[in-house]
């Protein structure tokens, strides 16, 4: 694929790149807002860390996935759904199971109660 | 298709350079400078605040893309929601701005009499505006409170705000166009993009049974606080359907399609906006066949003032308390508070709501025996006699109807 891709002459190449930033950053520019660029290493490092982030960032931000905490199934349930609902490519099994490695040991449930409702007080 | 994203990724950082040194420059790739760079930006700490053009800059960033961000409790403490503290909650991309808000175009079709195909000018010069503050909540408030969690935008209590909408009702247009006996139910249509990019696909297209439809509160709605509707909130022209998750109340509305079945559009069905019939063990793989679709909102009562962590003077025997309450297509009966983790509860004063779907405001006075450190609870009870629960029950993999008691923490000293 990349060979291929380099194989296209220079201002083909240029078009070509600029499609496919403007489909993988497809948001209209909203006067005055600027969206944050997010980098893979930003996230907990791990195994399959730049290509989870990279096929979920195709659509959505990945503070999306950071901020939920779910077991293996429940992370393999939302791919799942990605592809069912939301145009993500199926993935085969190797690509599955290097993105749910990643997501199951570094986005596990939280045991103790968060999100909601933290004591302001503690660990001042 | 892993190795073509990664790919994709180290090949866009050279081709940028590339670019850039063959044709001067290459705007539409500077979007992609992360990908190039050696050295990631360090990742934020703790909670993110939007940064948008009118809103304030204490709303917590939820997420970027979609653009998400929640209303901390305390900045609901106004009567009427502030344009710029109103929550915002997007399924797709963010349509750009119409220059001409009077020529937008939308369609009432399907199981009607006569099509409806008006624009937003016509929709004011024909018929009576109304305005009415009411009460717009996120299907998903109260999401983070799950334990196990559950999928999605992990919201506190902050989905939620009660401005004054402007616009005409949509039974009146519906009166014109005769819903046919054959209606069952609605599909609505926004013109936001999906995250992909496919114009072949919603961002998000959800509807009401017919009964919910033809209720005489609904409305078209062209401005939010005296002014017109901006981009962010789904102007020029959105629904309001009170009550209900707020993803029915579709913004820049294009399309209500009046259907003979049940809306298979997106965010429709499997365990989207759907909670268990039969309760299920929380973090158990669900049953699609055991769900239904959440309908009213439950009720849920939030203290607006104290904030969170408020520090106050020591000696302080009375603590002053104002908040909000509201219960979906129902109203709130009581609101109680406890400085004693629910051992005992004190009634509040409750205020009426202005007008159908409003919030109620309430306030209290609590006394505190001692300094220290002390935490205060409200409970709403609704016009059924149901009460907020301790811990958000009734568990669903995608966390909806996570209504318990909110509290906050104080210093007496």
């Amino acid at each position: 694929m990349r060979r291929a891709w380099l194989a296209i002459s220079g201002t083909a190449l240029v078009v070509l790149v600029t499609s496919i930033v403007q489909q993988l950053h497809a948001q209209t520019q909203q006067p005055g807002f600027v969206q944050r660029e997010e980098a893979p290493e930003e996230f907990p490092s791990g195994a399959g860390r730049d290509e989870t982030f990279y096929a979920c960032t195709a659509c959505h931000g990945f503070q999306l996935v950071a901020q939920q905490g779910m077991n293996r199934r429940q992370w393999d349930e939302s791919v799942a759904l990605m592809s069912q609902k939301h145009n993500m490519p199926p993935l085969d099994d190797k690509d599955r199971e290097t993105i749910l490695n990643y997501l199951e040991t570094s986005f596990p449930p939280r045991a103790a109660p968060r999100g909601g409702w933290k004591n302001p007080f503690t660990n001042r | 298709m892993l190795d073509d994203l990664l790919n994709r990724r180290f090949f866009l950082g050279s081709a940028a350079a590339v670019g850039a040194g063959m044709v001067g420059a290459l705007p539409a790739v500077s979007t992609g400078k992360a990908f190039a760079q050696a050295a990631a930006p360090a990742a934020p700490k703790g909670p993110q605040y939007l940064k948008y053009p009118g809103k304030n800059d204490q709303l917590v960033l939820l997420g970027d893309r979609p653009l998400v961000a929640e209303t901390p409790e305390n900045l609901l403490d106004d009567d009427t929601t502030p344009t710029e503290k109103l929550f915002v909650r997007n399924n797709g991309q963010i349509p750009e701005e119409v220059k001409d808000p009077d020529q937008w175009k939308f369609v009432i079709d399907g199981e009607v009499k006569n099509k409806v195909e008006m624009t937003l000018g016509e929709l004011k010069s024909k018929f009576k505006p109304v305005t009415r503050r009411i009460v717009l909540e996120c299907g998903g408030n109260g999401r983070s409170f799950f334990s196990p969690e559950t999928r999605g935008n992990q919201w506190t209590n902050g989905g939620v705000g009660c401005p004054e909408w402007t616009g005409v009702r949509l039974a009146d247009v519906l009166k014109i166009a005769g819903v046919k006996p054959s209606a069952v139910f609605t599909g609505h249509y926004g013109s936001d993009p999906h995250l992909s990019g496919d114009a072949g696909k919603q961002a998000i297209s959800r509807g009401v049974p017919i009964k919910k439809l033809m209720d005489e509160n609904n409305l078209l709605v062209w401005a939010l606080n005296g002014q017109p509707l901006p981009n962010i909130h789904g102007g020029p022209l959105r629904l309001i359907i009170p009550g209900w998750p707020g993803s029915v109340s579709a913004k820049w509305l294009t399309r209500i399609w009046v259907r003979d079945r049940y809306h298979d559009g997106q965010g429709m069905g499997q365990f989207s906006y759907r909670v268990a019939v039969k309760p299920m063990v929380p973090g158990d793989k669900a049953d699609e066949k055991n769900f239904r679709d959440l309908e009213s909102m439950p009720v849920r009562s939030i203290i607006t003032s104290p904030a969170n962590g408020a520090k106050i003077a020591a000696g302080t025997k009375d603590i002053k308390l104002r908040g909000a309450a509201w219960a979906g297509d129902l109203t709130v009966k009581l609101v109680e508070v406890s400085t004693d983790f629910g051992a005992t509860w004190t009634k509040a004063k409750l205020q009426a709501p202005k007008n159908k779907y409003d919030w109620q405001r309430w306030t209290s006075v609590v006394k505190l025996p001692s300094d220290g450190y002390y935490e205060i609870w409200t409970r709403g009870i609704d016009s059924r006699g149901v009460a907020q629960p301790h811990i958000a029950g009734s568990w669903n993999p995608q966390g909806y109807g996570g209504n318990q008691m909110h509290r906050v923490a104080v210093l007496v000293g």
